[in-house]
């Protein structure tokens, strides 16, 4: 399982305000919304994922109880976590829209 | 902090499967035929386990796997019953060797292995928990 959409050397790369950062990340640049998307993807993954295990178990497959509990646990930090960098998203917007100009 | 949750369940899963081992050997303690039929006193079976670097984190953690279920290299008990439908030219009958105290403990082990892992998964749970706060 990897959560490298959100590690801090991609998004220290991404961001344009990281100066003396440029000559490492070069090539690791990617813009953010795609950054965001990547991990948006991830965790709807993971959802699915785990809307299969539960399914598989609950209509006698090969499933094995604790891992379809991990499937719905993983699934549940990382919508949580989504949640949280969509709340400073918002919260950033909501801060930028009451710029008085 | 996700990969330490799929360890975890990986230990999970491979404790279940020396409990299955365990239950296996106590239901087939005075198991005298094999699955074709033929006389041939059940073995006692054990869960080798390896570790599995498919699970392998950054930093060197691996999570656990079941390389095989191997049995028991211990001689059948010989009983003497003369009368019994299995008995050879001697009138032995040679039953399954079985040791139920090593099953116990062995079952008691799995056991408290599979609880300090769901241990150790919720303590994952709760930093994840704990890092999201840092956003809050």
């Amino acid at each position: 399982m990897n959560v490298s959409g959100v590690n801090l050397q991609s998004l220290a790369a991404a961001s344009p305000a990281s100066p003396g950062q440029k000559a490492a990340g070069a090539e690791a640049q990617q813009p953010f919304k795609d950054l965001l998307l990547k991990s948006l993807n991830e965790v709807n993954d993971m959802q699915v994922n785990a809307d299969k295990a539960v399914n598989e178990l609950l209509t006698g497959g090969e499933a094995n109880m604790a891992e379809v509990f991990t499937a719905v646990q993983k699934a549940d930090i990382s919508f949580r976590m989504m949640m949280q960098i969509r709340n400073k998203l918002v919260q950033a917007y909501q801060e930028v829209k009451d710029i008085r100009i | 902090m996700l990969s330490s949750l799929d360890i975890s369940t990986s230990a999970l899963v491979a404790q279940r499967t020396r409990l299955d081992a365990v239950a296996s050997n106590i239901a087939n303690m005075s198991t005298l035929r094999d699955e074709n039929g033929d006389p041939q006193p059940y073995e006692s079976r054990f869960v080798i386990f390896q570790t599995d670097d498919t699970l392998k984190t950054r930093n060197g953690a691996v999570g656990v796997k079941v390389a095989s279920v191997e049995t028991s290299k211990h001689k059948p008990n010989l009983r003497h019953e003369p009368n019994h439908p299995l008995a050879d030219e001697n009138g032995y009958v040679a039953y399954p060797h079985v040791n139920m105290t090593a099953e116990f403990v062995n079952a008691l082990t799995a056991t408290r292995a599979y609880e300090a892992n769901v241990g150790v998964i919720e303590t994952t749970k709760a930093m994840g928990a704990q890092t999201l706060r840092i956003l809050a």
